[in-house]
């Protein structure tokens, strides 16, 4: 593509982030930000689990798949999790799915792991805007095929 | 069938010509992964090819029948389901440097491709391409292509063979296409090519026919009747199942049809390879699967290739290559196999199974 | 090797097995051997050459094998791990099976090919082994030979990775994913891909589509190394096995690694051992946790 063409399309974009929260805490500090009417960017669409261990890696790579362009994932910080453990697990798996997304060519910027407590609406909108921003400036996912600017293999 | 000669300068003029005119050119080239290795890919000039080098690793069949492709796209709008399937004429392509198994098995496999139904997307490629294949000088002690009825000279599926001579070839002008894509290329046959051409191909079968004695008519009805012969629970003990042998198989043809959808209301059916090697392949929505164990599923392969397909279409569904043999990660090696079974056939005929 | 062969002439004369799992001289080199009567035992070698992780074949859905009976496997240290995995993992009970560890030196990369083990024809996995000696075992045969050599290809191909930039990197597996031909070799052959259903076949709904497609072939690899954290042990049966040779290997390891790295856990020989998810530590990393 000509780079004038790519300008064009980039300036009309804006990204598509999915956001995986837990129902507990994040959720509800999401909706505390929400109630205090703080300012956030309207790219991210929310869903809704009952915790942060339901989240399995298929999401995020399903998301990626289906037009996203960046993934939140977010839950109650540790030792605060409504079942206990569910936290702990989930940090586990992020960490593995961090390094391989890594490791495979997806910019980090992309995927945000975060814990947001359900009094945290302030952290909340700043993980919403940081990420919109970061993700802005990566530009679109692009799919699956090659990258531009991949250089030489 | 006629003959003519194709010097060094003027296959290389040919190739040159058809890639100046936009064509599909495919012809082996050293691997990216493996510069010891080879496969057929496209190349962009003539030089990208490596001829006479090593059997490529994968046959022609992903150029006939991809191991995915789009059948149709749908979308279901207000009025109804709207489909759009896809074209089945293809481009033309010339394939260069073919190896003698892999042409005879495009031609094996197009007797089911236009059995009961013609399928428009294998034979609009075959259609399209035009076939050279190269006298075989890459065997090695895997290969049997004599032994199925086969050969490195053989002429089966390909519309041009060509024979090293002295400067150049000796083309087997084989059919109409052949004739039409040497036009303007070729000379006068030297006087000497036809014999040392024919020295070459006998040569060349003798580097072969060592490896696997010829397959008997009599072995496609020894397994049939040998079906529930024990000897099958213990054969393939140490195979995975894993299905690498279909995938490199000139003629393994089997596919499975899926559709994916892209979004809520559209989507498309495609095809994609498929083998009876996997536990999936016999499996039915009830849970019930007739070939249990991977003992009936190996079983079902060598019937299928050795028997049934032969009862049907008189031809053996194999052409020798050994690339089976190459990739298993087991162990299972078909030459010796078939070794093993023809000598039960022949002197074991009345094995009683139960 | 004869102390090899006579323990397994001895198990399945007096009946404690009904077949010995093991490795023999075939038409086209070394392969896995199925060893049910005593006078075939002679068949049974080991050397160099035995590249294959035969705990692959106590998978209980290979009904053809379980239905033999009672099993004795040859292992190496690595293959060992396996059987160990299996067993944690409750595939395989340990009194089920009687583990003949042989004490190893490193194998070959490509025992088709190659005679002598040096640096360059060494497995990439054998660089670093902790298990020439294996630990678990019911009968641990052989002499301890040297240590391997070294072969750094691997370790070299994945810090190469690491320098790319993103997008060379996805790039680099998008080439590589290319050929994905969705054959499934890789899950067939590997030891701890025992899933009765796979997760790439589920289909109410479809998370990973089946088609050969670079985005369903990425979601399909990447899957199956994240299924594969912490439980690998790194056999290369996936890589082996895979017809369109494809290095999968690379993505195992670097998981491994990762694993060890953050959690400090490696496959081990111990059954007892927990698996890697199914415990956690509350001073876990969480660097990447904003």
């Amino acid at each position: 593509m000509s780079s004038k063409v790519v300008e064009e399309t980039v300036s009309s974009w804006s990204p598509k982030v999915l956001a995986f929260v837990c129902n507990w805490c994040t959720y509800t500090g999401a909706d505390l930000a929400g109630t205090s009417r703080l300012k956030m960017d309207p790219n991210v669409r929310v869903i809704k689990l009952p915790c942060s261990s339901r989240v399995n890696p298929l999401f995020i790579i399903k998301a990626f798949e289906r037009g996203a362009d960046g993934v939140i994932v977010s839950g109650c910080h540790t030792g605060d999790c409504h079942y206990s453990t569910g936290n702990f697990h989930a940090r586990r798996r992020f960490a593995i799915l961090h390094d391989l997304l890594h490791f495979m060519g997806v910019e980090a910027d992309r995927v945000t792991f975060a814990w947001v407590s359900a009094s945290e609406g302030n952290k909340w909108q700043q993980v919403v805007n940081e990420t919109t921003e970061r993700v802005k400036q990566l530009g679109p996912f692009g799919g699956f095929g090659k990258r531009e600017g991949g250089g030489p293999q | 069938m006629t003959h003519s000669f194709l010097s060094h300068q003027g296959f290389a003029a040919l190739v040159a010509e058809l890639l100046a005119a936009n064509k599909r050119v495919i012809a082996p080239v050293r691997a990216q992964d493996d510069p010891e290795q080879v496969d057929y890919m496209p190349i962009q000039k003539f030089e990208d090819a490596a001829f006479g080098l090593r059997l490529p690793r994968r046959s022609l069949k992903e150029f006939f029948l991809p191991p995915t492709e789009v059948l149709l796209h749908y979308r279901q709008t207000k009025a109804g389901i709207e489909i759009r399937e896809v074209p089945t004429e293809a481009p033309p392509q010339v394939i260069f440097g073919a190896t003698p198994c892999d042409a005879a098995a495009l031609e094996v496999v197009d007797k089911v491709m236009g059995w009961d139904y013609r399928d428009e997307l294998w034979f609009g490629r075959r259609e399209a391409t035009t076939i050279v294949s190269f006298l075989c000088s890459l065997m090695d002690s895997t290969c049997f292509c004599t032994a199925v009825g086969l050969g490195p000279e053989s002429l089966r599926g390909s519309d041009v063979l060509l024979v090293p001579a002295d400067g150049g070839y000796l083309a087997h002008v084989i059919t109409p296409k052949g004739e039409a894509l040497l036009q303007g290329h070729t000379a006068e046959v030297p006087a000497a090519a036809l014999a040392s051409a024919e020295t070459a191909q006998s040569e060349a079968r003798k580097k072969v026919e060592n490896n696997l004695a010829d397959i008997p008519a009599e072995l496609s009805g020894w397994l049939a009747a040998n079906f529930d012969n024990p000897l099958w629970k213990t054969l393939a003990l140490r195979c995975h199942g894993c299905g690498a042998c279909a995938a490199v198989c000139p003629t393994c043809h089997c596919f499975d049809i899926v559709d994916e959808h892209d979004s809520a209301d559209s989507g498309v059916r495609r095809r994609n390879w498929d083998s009876c090697q996997t536990s999936l392949f016999t499996l039915h929505a009830s849970g019930h699967n007739p070939r249990q164990s991977q003992s009936e599923r190996f079983r079902q392969r060598i019937q299928h290739k050795f028997s049934i397909y032969p009862s049907r279409f008189g031809e053996i569904l194999c052409t020798g290559c050994g690339r089976c043999s190459r990739a298993c990660p087991g162990g299972m090696d078909l030459p010796n196999l078939l070794g093993e079974f023809v000598t039960l056939a022949q002197t074991e005929p009345e094995v009683s199974g139960q | 090797m004869k102390q090899l062969q006579d323990l397994a002439r001895k198990l399945l004369s007096d009946g404690t097995v009904n077949v010995v799992i093991g490795y023999e001289s075939g038409p086209r080199g070394i392969r896995p051997a199925f060893i049910t009567a005593p006078e075939q035992a002679d068949k049974l070698v080991f050397n160099i050459h035995c590249v294959q992780n035969l705990a692959t074949y106590l998978n209980p859905r290979r009904k053809q094998i379980t239905q033999l009976g009672k099993v004795a496997v040859v292992v190496k240290g690595c293959d060992a791990r396996a059987v160990a995995g299996m067993i944690r993992e409750k595939q395989v009970e340990r009194g089920n099976v009687v583990i003949l560890a042989m004490r190893c030196g490193g194998v070959l990369e490509n025992s088709g090919t190659d005679t002598d083990l040096t640096a360059d024809t060494v497995s990439v996995r054998c660089a670093g082994c902790t298990d020439r000696e294996p630990k678990l075992f019911d009968h641990i045969l052989g002499e301890l030979p040297p240590e391997p050599p070294v072969n750094t290809r691997r370790t070299d191909q994945i810090a190469a990775l690491e320098k790319m930039t993103a997008a060379e990197r996805w790039n680099y597996w998008t080439d590589q994913l290319s050929r994905c031909i969705r054959c499934h070799a890789c899950r067939e052959a590997c030891p701890m891909c025992f899933c009765v259903k796979c997760t790439a076949e589920k289909t109410q709904p479809q998370w990973i589509d089946p088609s050969a497609t670079p985005r369903a072939n990425r979601a399909w690899q990447t899957m199956r190394v994240l299924h594969q954290a912490g439980r690998c042990v790194d056999c290369l049966e996936c890589e082996r096995a895979c017809p369109e040779h494809i290095p999968l290997g690379m993505l195992a390891r670097y998981v491994a690694d990762a694993v060890e790295k953050r959690f400090d856990y490696v496959a081990c020989e111990d059954p007892s051992q927990a698996a890697p998810f199914g415990v956690f530590s509350p001073s876990d990393d969480e660097e990447f946790i904003r």
